[in-house]
C-alpha cells in the first residue's frame, strides 16, 4: 500500500465537517467549534513534518484537535481560576445542599428517584437538557465536569493541566455533579 | 472506632470511589452510611448515570449531521494557502 501524503489544501473538504462535528460536541457554540478546527489545520500544517505515513491521516487530525479542545478547556478553567477558599465564588457550595450544622441533605435538595429515568425523557431530550445543564456550570467546573468525564482524563492528569491540588480537584468534582443532579431533576428528571 | 459520616461527606467519597473502583475497595465509613441513607443511595446511583450521560450524549452529537458551512471551509482554505 502506497503511504498516503497530506493535502493540506483538501482537509477541509476531506475532514472538516467530521472535525467539525466533534469540536461542537465539546464546547458550547458553533463560532468556537470553528475556530478549533481552523487551529487544528494550521497546527497540522506546522507540525507537517512529524506526520509518520503509516498512520492514518484523519487519526492524526483528530490527535491535534483533542489536544485543542483540552487547550480551550484550560483557558476556560483559568478565566476563574481560584484558590479552594474561593471556590464559592464560582456557584453554589456544599452549603446549598447539605446542613451546615450536621453535614447531611437540607430538606429542599434530597435527591428524589429516578426511577426508570431513561423512560422518562427521550434520550435527544436528556442529552439537551444536561448539556444545557453542563453550560451553566460556572466555568472551572464545567471543564474539569468535561475533561474528566466526556474526555475521560484522569483526576492526575486534570490536575496537572490546570495546576490544580487534588483536594481542590475533588471539591470542584462535588460541586458539578451537585448542580448537575439538581439542575436535571429541575428539568424533568424524578418527575415521573 | 468506625467514624459515622456525614451526607456531605458520603457524597465527595462516592465521587473519589469511583475514580478507585478497580483498584481499591469502598471504606467501611461509605458502606455504612449508604445501608442507611436512602438520600445517598440515590446519589450513589445518579452520580454514575450522569457520568455516563455526558459521554453518551457528547458521542451523539459527534455523530449528528451538522456541517461546516461552505463560506468557513473557503476561509479554511485561505488560511492554509497563507500559511503554506
Amino acid at each position: 500500500m502506497t503511504p498516503s501524503t497530506p493535502v493540506p489544501a483538501q482537509w477541509p473538504d476531506r475532514y472538516g465537517d467530521e472535525l467539525y462535528r466533534f469540536a461542537l460536541s465539546r464546547v458550547s457554540d458553533s463560532e468556537t467549534a470553528e475556530e478549533l478546527v481552523q487551529e487544528t489545520f494550521l497546527s497540522a500544517l506546522d507540525g507537517l513534518a512529524t506526520f509518520r505515513a503509516e498512520a492514518s491521516e484523519r487519526t492524526w487530525l483528530f490527535i491535534i484537535l483533542r489536544r485543542k479542545i483540552i487547550d480551550h478547556y484550560r483557558r476556560q478553567a483559568r478565566t476563574t481560576r481560584v484558590g479552594l477558599d474561593e471556590i464559592s465564588e464560582g456557584g453554589p457550595t456544599e452549603a446549598d445542599f447539605f446542613n451546615p450544622e450536621n453535614g447531611h441533605w437540607a430538606a429542599q435538595q434530597t435527591p428524589v428517584s429516578w426511577l426508570n429515568a431513561d423512560a422518562a425523557l427521550e434520550q435527544q431530550e436528556l442529552h439537551e437538557i444536561l448539556a444545557r445543564c453542563q453550560e451553566r456550570l460556572p466555568p472551572q467546573q464545567g471543564a474539569v465536569f468535561a475533561m474528566r468525564f466526556v474526555e475521560e482524563l484522569s483526576a492526575e492528569e486534570i490536575c496537572q493541566e490546570l495546576g490544580l491540588s487534588s483536594a481542590n480537584y475533588w471539591v470542584i468534582i462535588h460541586r458539578a455533579k451537585l448542580q448537575l443532579r439538581r439542575c436535571l431533576e429541575k428539568h424533568g428528571l424524578g418527575k415521573n | 472506632m468506625l467514624r459515622l459520616i456525614t451526607c456531605q461527606n458520603a457524597t465527595m467519597l462516592l465521587e473519589q470511589q469511583a475514580d478507585h473502583a478497580a483498584s481499591k475497595s469502598m471504606p467501611t465509613s461509605l458502606w455504612l452510611h449508604l445501608r442507611y441513607c436512602p438520600y445517598c443511595n440515590r446519589y450513589a446511583k445518579q452520580t454514575v448515570l450522569i457520568a455516563e450521560w455526558a459521554k453518551a450524549s457528547a458521542t451523539t452529537r459527534a455523530n449528528s449531521d451538522m456541517a461546516l458551512s461552505e463560506a468557513a471551509k473557503q476561509r479554511m482554505r485561505e488560511r492554509l494557502a497563507a500559511a503554506g
